[in-house]
């Protein structure tokens, strides 16, 4: 998009500072958040999330692979993302290379824990076949369709909705194989395990405007910033990932307080993003 | 120099640590796997000027890390780049073949070159070379741990020995998460096995921070703490690197 004017910034800025955005907006208010599940049946799981105008689309294919030498006993989960420069011309060619890979950075550091696999958002330990040998390779990538700022949050959002809707296939091992051997196994094509997705965690993007910071910001708020932070929050309300953004540095008591709002607002966005992801799943059934 | 450490096992369990109790803070027998306390960073060591066609350059060590940077610029940006009121800061982090344990394992680090970016441009004032573009080239000699943060201090170190225009400088330190201790400054065993990671870069004489990066799940009341850890270590990395600036000026004087 092409840079705002002078007048455009004030009126930005000091509708911020009022607490009055430009499309009516409080401060701490996000946009409609639609969901909808299962819209690429292909996948084992899939979602799109609508933001406003923002438009954003995960998948989750499951492959049979070998675990890891640090972790044998987990399997493994990595994380796309494809900035389609069908959302912003701006990303043609490799242009959104270095957007993409700072989202698929900063997801990773929110839903996938620890180099321990501790305070991963799904367990797992649940991926894993043959101890050491197969497990699941859980591929989860996000396409941007369309994009007015707040990208991270609602690709959070779209990957939590995608993990809620997808259905791993039943590996059964076959009997009698020696411990040496590459062991036999067997996908079923009928029966599906599903994860629990109670503790992945949603990211809330505080975003620095002058001396306030707002929610969910859009494309022209975001260029208003001097800083953000992405805090991820689960409904336990621990805090699974933090990155900040934006140049300008933070007063460490500003981050404190921006952590505590973001644990506020979370649990609203929890709640929002839950029923819309429990009737979206309604919906595809029927 | 510090002496080349033992070599790092493949595979590495976190239990042996998580299983002991903190220990008193000079009771170091007990402790990690190099024999610091939890609290206790590890030797730093800082030399500006290792690179002679550069117009910046930083050498440093951080227990077995070893990090070389230089500064390239303020120079004329490519003519792809549109007109820019302020100047551009380009970083590029890369891994020697033999940095890591097994060889040509650091390529996964692709990440590095933005979090660097990210924690450099809140310090420098890029007013002050408005169209041009500063170049910051960083290499990973030995990776032991804490790679990032010693990147990052290196890099203000080679752009103060540059000349840029900085606010402050940069120093930054990570802490790793294991059940419920907080260990400083990890080295790459401790890195592998553990539950969670904070890392944040300041400007210490302006008590703010520029990067802050959070893995794993954690409670309030445990950033709290790992945020006040950090920027203690920060505050203290930083009198060090004061220390080499003002070396390296009274040793070009004599």
């Amino acid at each position: 998009m092409v840079g705002l004017s002078l007048g455009e910034t004030h009126f930005i800025q000091g509708g911020i500072a009022q607490d009055l955005r430009c499309d009516g907006r409080k401060r701490l208010t996000y946009r409609p958040i639609s969901v909808e599940t299962g819209v690429i049946p292909q996948t084992n799981g899939s979602a799109r999330v609508r933001m406003g105008a923002t438009d954003v689309i995960a998948s989750v294919k499951a492959e049979l692979g070998k675990p890891s030498l640090l972790q044998p006993d987990k399997g493994k989960v990595s994380i796309y993302i494809d900035c389609s420069s069908t959302a912003e011309p701006a990303f043609e060619g490799r242009g959104g290379d270095e957007l993409a890979a700072e989202l698929s950075n900063a997801l990773q550091h929110c839903l996938l824990g620890g180099k321990s696999g501790e305070g991963a958002g799904i367990d797992l330990s649940s991926l894993i076949v043959v101890e050491g040998k197969i497990c699941w390779d859980l591929y989860i990538d996000g396409l941007v369709v369309s994009s007015d700022g707040n990208l991270l949050d609602a690709l959070g959002a779209a990957i939590k909705a995608a993990l809620s809707n997808t259905g791993i296939p039943r590996v059964e091992v076959a009997a009698g194989t020696s411990n040496d051997e590459h062991p036999e196994v067997d996908v079923s094509d009928e029966e599906f395990l599903q994860f629990d997705t109670s503790r992945v965690p949603v990211i809330v993007t505080l975003t620095k405007v002058g001396r306030h910071y707002i929610v969910d910001a859009t494309s022209e708020e975001e260029s208003q910033m001097s800083s953000g932070v992405s805090i991820s929050v689960n409904r336990q309300g621990h805090i699974c990932g933090i990155t900040k953004r934006g140049g300008v540095g933070l007063d460490p008591s500003i981050i404190l307080d921006m952590i505590s709002v973001a644990k506020h607002v979370s649990e609203q966005l929890i709640n929002k993003l839950d029923s819309e992801i429990a009737s979206a799943e309604a919906d595809e059934e029927s | 120099m510090a002496g080349k450490g033992g070599s790092t096992p493949a595979t590495y369990s976190p239990s042996p640590t998580t299983d002991k109790k903190k220990p008193s803070l000079f009771n170091e027998d007990l402790a990690r796997p190099d024999g610091r306390s939890f609290h206790q960073c590890r030797p730093a060591f800082f030399r500006t000027g290792a690179v002679n066609a550069a117009s910046g350059s930083a050498y440093a060590e951080v227990g077995n890390t070893k990090v070389i940077v230089s500064v390239f610029g303020p120079r004329e940006s490519k003519k792809a780049m549109m007109y820019s009121d302020i100047g551009r800061l380009n970083c590029n982090v890369s891994f020697t073949t033999f940095a890591t344990p097994i060889r040509g394992q650091g390529s996964d680090h692709k990440e590095y070159s933005s979090m660097l970016h990210k924690a450099l441009e809140g310090a420098i004032i890029l007013e002050t070379f408005p169209k041009t573009t500063v170049d910051v080239f960083a290499l990973v000699l030995e990776s032991s741990g804490s790679d990032l943060p010693v990147v990052i201090s290196c890099a203000s170190l080679a752009l103060a020995d540059a000349g840029i225009m900085m606010y402050d400088l940069v120093a930054s330190v990570s802490v790793s998460c294991f059940n419920k201790n907080l260990v400083i400054d990890p080295v790459l065993e401790e890195e592998n096995g553990q539950d969670g990671s904070l890392m944040i870069t300041c400007m210490p004489s302006r008590y703010e921070i520029t990067q802050l990066t959070v893995t794993g799940e954690w409670s309030t009341p445990k950033i709290n703490e790992g945020m006040q850890l950090c920027l203690d270590a920060c505050a203290k990395l930083a009198k060090i690197m004061r220390s080499c600036l003002k070396e390296a000026v009274s040793d070009s004087q004599e």
